[in-house]
């Protein structure tokens, strides 16, 4: 490969990588409140369909990205509600949220699959930073979603360490008991943070009809990336910067794909070289539980268990 | 106004079983309505025909049970592995892998032999090639405690892109070197075939599916070693008490469940398609097993009763889309059954729970804790 080909790869990898980021943020924060949202695929699904369909009908990719965000949040909800509310189990209601997103998403997609969207998000120059060699093009001539997602990891990050609701959130996350005594409603902070988490999968979902691939390819516009995004979460040990690298590492191995085919690389089959983000994942998650305990790596203590004041 | 739940410290009985489970799916038809609504469908028309074409006339009936056979089997996959508190979301993939390797004993192995011979080694095949798509998730579980659930689920993708290299991407020995012009698999010899039911597509698959449900209650109720899985489920650290050998038991079971999602491919090749069809298998039968468990709530024989239901739920969906005068698209099952699955989850809570309403001034707030502190009486 010459150097051309290898700067293009990596900053297909920013951009294969940031719905991973967008994702893997959001889970991070319903996880941080106790709730284990296993349905990040099923809402991404939806935000990108629902993405896909507004942007057509008002010929504006920005008020798609809104419409998707909007239905990501609208399931997570959902979500929210049979796990804090009704007490469901929280894996069978993620795994609910996945099949019926996808199953919404495919019936409300059908009409217009594989049909091209005709306006997309277009890549925006920043001047200056982008003329820097080699950095400028991976990093900073991207589109302005790239950017967006560095402000949502920053705000994110700030807000978790930095300010008192921060604090409450990650209070919620690791003794409810504690935080219920301190006057905070767990219920409220575990509502708003799995909905805040299912509108940054709904916009995950919509990067990838409104930048990526503009168009509805059923259920392979995503293939499994929520499910990258949550392995991520692990990862990035439920801090934000560390997913946002994560999804770029992530998102090196869906852009190799494409990179080694442009470059005439023809020894692997393609098949095969679509594999490699999932097998990587499971690698990840394999090596990472064999080196350390989930509570070593900083797993919110009461992640997945549904909060009952009765019964604390 | 108060809204109050209190934990039945009672079992539910049958009874109410089965009114949340009816209620639920009555929710679902009325969610499902809405979206259908929304894109221009009448409800009415379209439950009605799905009724109709899935179980009233003799086709119908006969092509349900042929569409139930692969839901017996990978629901059976994952009711097993939820009854000790595991979740094999891996029963697609391992569905693919199954099938592949039955098909690939078919071609190599079964022509020549006696057909009961052919069938047994063609279907262990397909149970062979499940066990192994699922050995590393289930080593890692075991051992070193990796969460099942994203391994599993992401070796669905990877044994979906192996199935289509293996027909589409490579000139392998599944595929049919005769047919150029769209691939193909080749054709299983007819020593392999499972046995059908006259003229219908119902096939020996059926009865095998009863015989392991059977098979899988006994097992779980009867046995030393279900005893042992319940435990596990129920509480981890009374298992380590009792000395429960658990890696070990998570490893049978695991296996064991991936066995049942490669029978289901087995099954699928050997009466069906009679070839490797990429296509034709991945229609989510893996992932629909997961709603078929979590809706007979693990129960085996509520498992064959569901995958009937879900499997007419299919089989409409596929007519609809050829048959009728508005094709209503095959996707409209799929979202029916996720609608299903998530209203019979928050129905959950009415059997698990007494709702107490109360209004006006009298609504006191209880002091936390109370009268049911320690009356922890689990699910």
């Amino acid at each position: 490969m010459n150097e051309a080909v290898w700067v293009v790869t990596l900053a297909a990898a920013v951009s294969a990588g940031t719905p991973l980021a967008l994702a893997a943020v959001g889970e991070i924060l319903a996880e941080r409140s106790g709730v284990l949202n296993l349905g990040v695929e099923g809402m991404m699904l939806l935000g990108a369909v629902v993405a896909f369909l507004a942007a057509d009908a008002a010929g504006n990719p920005w008020l798609g990205l809104l419409a998707g965000m909007a239905a990501g949040g609208g399931l997570a909800a959902v979500h929210a509600f049979l796990s804090v509310t009704m007490r469901a189990n929280q894996i069978v209601s993620g795994l609910a949220l996945v099949i019926f997103g996808t199953g919404l998403a495919s019936f409300l997609g059908k009409p217009v699959e594989g049909q091209p969207l005709g306006s997309r998000i277009e890549n925006i120059r920043i001047p200056g930073l982008a003329d820097i060699p080699i950095l400028g093009r991976i990093l900073f001539d991207q589109d302005p979603l790239v950017y967006l997602s560095w402000l949502v990891v920053g705000l994110a990050a700030f807000y978790m360490v930095r300010t008192r609701a921060g604090l409450a959130l990650r209070a919620c996350g690791e003794s409810p008991a504690t935080a219920d005594a301190m006057g905070l409603s767990v219920a409220r902070i575990r509502y708003a943070h799995v909905i805040v988490g299912g509108l940054l999968a709904g916009a995950g979902g919509a990067y990838q009809v409104l930048v990526r691939v503009p168009a509805w390819n059923g259920a392979g516009t995503t293939a499994g990336i929520g499910w990258i995004a949550l392995a991520l979460v692990v990862f990035a040990a439920w801090r934000p910067w560390r997913a946002l690298a994560g999804a770029y590492l992530f998102g090196a191995a869906l852009a190799a794909n494409f990179a080694l085919q442009a470059a005439g690389v023809r020894v692997v089959p393609a098949e095969f070289l679509a594999m490699l983000p999932y097998l990587l994942t499971i690698l990840v998650l394999v090596a990472l539980s064999a080196s350390s305990t989930r509570k070593q790596l900083g797993a919110p203590a009461a992640l997945g268990v549904p909060y009952v004041r009765e019964e604390r | 106004m108060e809204v109050r739940l209190e934990r039945r410290l009672t079992k539910e009985s049958l009874g109410q079983r089965v009114a949340v489970a009816a209620l639920s799916v009555v929710a679902a038809l009325i969610l499902g309505a809405i979206f259908l609504l929304l894109t221009g469908f009448s409800p009415l028309t379209v439950y009605y025909e799905m009724f109709k074409s899935a179980f009233t006339t003799w086709y119908g009936i006969t092509d349900t049970l042929a569409v139930s056979i692969p839901l017996i089997l990978t629901g059976l996959a994952a009711a097993v592995a939820f009854r000790m508190g595991l979740y094999n979301i891996g029963a697609e993939g391992q569905l693919y892998v199954g099938a592949i390797l039955s098909s690939w004993a078919a071609l190599a192995i079964a022509p020549g032999l006696p057909r009961p011979l052919a069938i047994v080694l063609v279907l262990g095949a397909g149970m062979l090639g499940g066990a192994l798509w699922i050995l590393v998730p289930a080593v890692a579980r075991a051992w070193l405690g990796t969460s099942e659930i994203i391994t599993t689920l992401l070796l669905n993708f990877v044994a979906l892109y192996l199935m289509r290299y293996l027909i589409f991407g490579s000139a392998s020995y599944w595929r049919d070197p005769a047919v150029t012009n769209f691939p193909q698999g080749k054709t299983i010899p007819e020593e392999a075939y499972l046995p059908v039911l006259g003229l219908t597509r119902v096939h020996l698959g059926l009865l095998i599916g009863l015989l392991a449900a059977v098979l899988l209650w006994v097992m779980i109720n009867r046995t030393r070693f279900g005893f042992n899985m319940r435990v596990i489920g129920d509480s981890p650290a009374a298992a380590r008490y009792a000395a429960i050998p658990i890696r070990r038991t998570i490893l049978t079971v695991m296996l064991m469940s991936g066995a049942l999602a490669g029978l289901a491919g087995a099954s699928e090749v050997t009466g069906i398609s009679h070839t490797l069809d990429p296509n034709g298998l991945a229609v989510n039968f893996g992932y629909t097993g997961i709603i078929v468990a979590a809706l007979a709530r693990s129960n085996p024989f509520g498992v064959v009763v569901v995958a009937v239901l879900l499997g007419g739920l299919q089989n409409a969906g596929s007519t609809l889309q050829t048959l009728s005068e508005t094709p209503v698209p095959i996707e409209t099952s799929y979202m029916l059954q996720g609608a299903i699955l998530l209203c019979a989850l928050a129905g959950e809570l009415f059997v698990r729970y007494r709702v107490h309403i109360r209004r006006g001034p009298g609504a006191t707030k209880e002091p936390s804790g109370g009268v049911l502190r320690g009356a922890r009486s689990g699910p």
